[in-house]
């Protein structure tokens, strides 16, 4: 149930000081020139309320870069599991869509203990973008500015003061507790809200249809050419899938103390790597940089539309920013929608 | 309906108890897991060797019937080569069993034809164990076997028991030796060699990459439904449940999905590309 009230933003740094006696509190935090970071946070005052979409993206604090999975020691096995309360604060709209359909990924079938063990003892505040970045393009996508449903809390900054929005119970126990700091938002409030969200949805730069893009494949075909072409500015970096928040892919690999001791740990590992195909008896399946790349991008236009119903992308814009080609998200779905000499 | 299990990363201890030497560079495991579980034709299980990491391999015995759970390993990666010099009494793990299963009962009352390539034949051998077993609900059943050359002949035994059962036989090996009198050449020259009706009968098959694509391409020249030829195929996979994405191809998991597709899903989701 959608709940709204208003927080004046004097008592903010007071609600979140009280909510980190309970649990560990993670928020965007500048780091030095390196840009804004999700961090568990020492001093209040250093959170970054005005910042664009952190990079990376609040999926590792769920589905961590490298986790330890289970102990080996003389024979018996510890299952790790990590089950620390935490709060991320200040996470967009687009890090909260996209962890909702990873639950659906994590959570179908074989469910995976370990996200699902960091996942029930999470909890988002989101914040609404009132000043999209122009690398950002969720609007089209219906995972931002701000979000309707399936979040836990999201804050509105109207000035001095934040509309606070509970969704989930999760959401609402947490406000429940400090009842004294929220009062009932007056109808001027939701006005001024109201004129925030209009405003933010207008000034977005980018306008990008996945829809088409998905469109054009299905019908048109592209060509491979047009994907080696791609893959010809493609470094193999893996900087998009690694910043990208709906990632998941892994690798699992064994580190020994001595022998028949040590961890067995899993580590993200990225579609666009050459070797991430190969099996023994030299059998490559995706040897060619292009064929990974489509892979990649066929995978968020196509495959996960089929399966759940949803793209494969919010539109943070973290790969626009680290693409060190250009070939990201954006452009590629720009380059198939508006066309290219070099597509047929 | 799938069901949920937890724990799906955690492998279970499994003991080998017995090593047989196919072949030298091929050797049948027989293990007996802590955990006893159940399984069925072409499922596999994840063997787990500590610190040098995991590989899908298919299971050879069936259940109910062999005592030990067998797999069949060739020496080719990393993992495997680990394998091959394990001893009997060695720990190792086991996850699983994971994957489908063929679609045996579409196939009775119909013709059923195996055709396998080496080492192809390790998940086709508990099908064909079972389509034997029950050899009255099914028409004619015939299995073209082709190898390297005569030495790597695997499961003899198994073949002969096989022919005595009243199963049409066909081997033929790429190259020959001094002892054989067989056939020689690949399996696709003697798709036509059993007597069927291709019309309505089943395909089974499994082999390299290769083998696969033109035994089904051939199948369906002769006028086999493209639905009811069936194979199995491999990828990289680290977990096989459908999360870490290595056997991921157009929108399908190998390890959930599959391994068995028909070659209609095949050809579909271009899985050979």
């Amino acid at each position: 149930m959608r709940n709204s009230l208003v927080l004046d933003k004097n008592y903010l740094s007071y609600w979140l000081r009280q909510i980190r006696q309970k649990m560990s509190l993670i928020a965007p935090i500048r780091v030095g020139n390196l840009g804004v970071v999700l961090k568990t946070v020492e001093n209040i005052h250093e959170i970054e309320l005005n910042c664009p979409a952190s990079i990376p993206s609040a999926k590792e604090f769920l589905f961590p870069q490298k986790e330890d999975m289970f102990r080996l020691s003389e024979g018996t096995v510890d299952i790790l599991r990590n089950d620390t309360k935490r709060l991320i604060f200040g996470v967009r709209s687009c890090d909260i869509s996209a962890i909702a359909l990873l639950d659906r990924f994590f959570g179908e079938n074989f469910v995976d203990d370990y996200y699902m063990s960091r996942r029930v003892n999470t909890i988002f505040i989101s914040i609404v973008c009132n000043n999209p970045e122009p690398t950002c393009f969720c609007l089209g996508l219906g995972t931002g500015p701000f979000l309707k449903s399936n979040f836990d809390i999201q804050l509105t900054d109207i000035g001095d003061r934040y509309i606070v929005e509970t969704y989930s119970k999760k959401g609402s126990d947490l406000i429940k507790d400090y009842y004294y700091l929220f009062s009932k938002p007056k109808k001027s409030d939701y006005e001024t809200q109201y004129e925030i969200l209009l405003s933010s949805q207008a000034s977005f730069e980018k306008r990008i249809n996945l829809e088409n893009a998905r469109q054009k494949i299905l019908i048109e075909r592209i060509s491979d050419p047009f994907w080696d072409w791609i893959g010809r500015r493609c470094f193999e970096c893996g900087g998009c899938v690694y910043e990208c928040p709906l990632c998941t892919c892994f690798n699992v690999l064994d580190r020994v103390k001595s022998e028949g001791s040590g961890t067995r740990f899993r580590i993200w590992d990225a579609c666009m790597f050459k070797g991430f195909t190969k099996i023994a008896g030299n059998i490559w399946p995706a040897e060619k940089k292009g064929t990974r790349i489509k892979q990649w991008y066929f995978h968020k236009l196509l495959y996960y539309p089929d399966h759940f119903g949803k793209f494969g992308c919010v539109g943070c814009g973290r790969c626009t920013i680290t693409c060190p080609g250009h070939i990201d998200m954006a452009t590629i779905v720009y380059k198939i929608d508006i066309g290219d000499k070099r597509r047929r | 309906m799938k069901t949920k299990i937890k724990g799906i990363y955690i492998p279970s201890k499994a003991e080998i108890v017995e090593i047989l030497d196919m072949t030298p560079v091929i050797k049948l495991f027989k293990i007996k897991p802590k955990r006893q579980f159940r399984y069925k034709p072409g499922q596999f299980v994840m063997v787990s060797l500590w610190g040098v990491g995991e590989v899908p391999i298919s299971i050879t015995s069936t259940h109910g019937l062999h005592e030990y759970i067998e797999l069949c390993i060739r020496r080719v990666g990393h993992v495997t080569s680990a394998t091959n010099l394990l001893k009997p009494s060695a720990k190792i793990g086991i996850r699983g069993p994971f994957g489908n299963t063929f679609p045996m009962k579409n196939a009775r009352g119909k013709d059923v034809l195996f055709v396998a390539g080496g080492l192809g034949i390790v998940p086709l051998r508990p099908l064909i164990t079972s389509i034997i077993n029950e050899k009255n609900n099914f028409k004619r059943i015939a299995l073209i076997y082709g190898s390297c050359n005569p030495t790597e002949i695997l499961f003899k035994d198994d073949i002969n028991i096989w022919q005595k059962k009243g199963m049409h036989i066909t081997l033929t090996v790429e190259r020959k030796d001094k002892g054989w009198k067989g056939n020689i050449g690949l399996v696709t020259e003697y798709l036509k060699r059993p007597k069927l009706s291709f019309r309505n009968a089943y395909a089974f098959i499994c082999g390299p990459p290769i083998m696969i694509k033109a035994t089904s391409n051939g199948l369906s020249l002769i006028g086999m439904h493209e639905d009811n030829i069936f194979t199995t195929l491999e990828a990289h996979m680290k977990c096989g449940v459908g999360k870490c994405g290595h056997c991921y191809v157009d929108g399908k998991y190998i390890c959930t999905d599959g391994p068995i597709f028909s070659y209609a899903e095949i050809k579909k989701h271009s899985l050979f590309d």
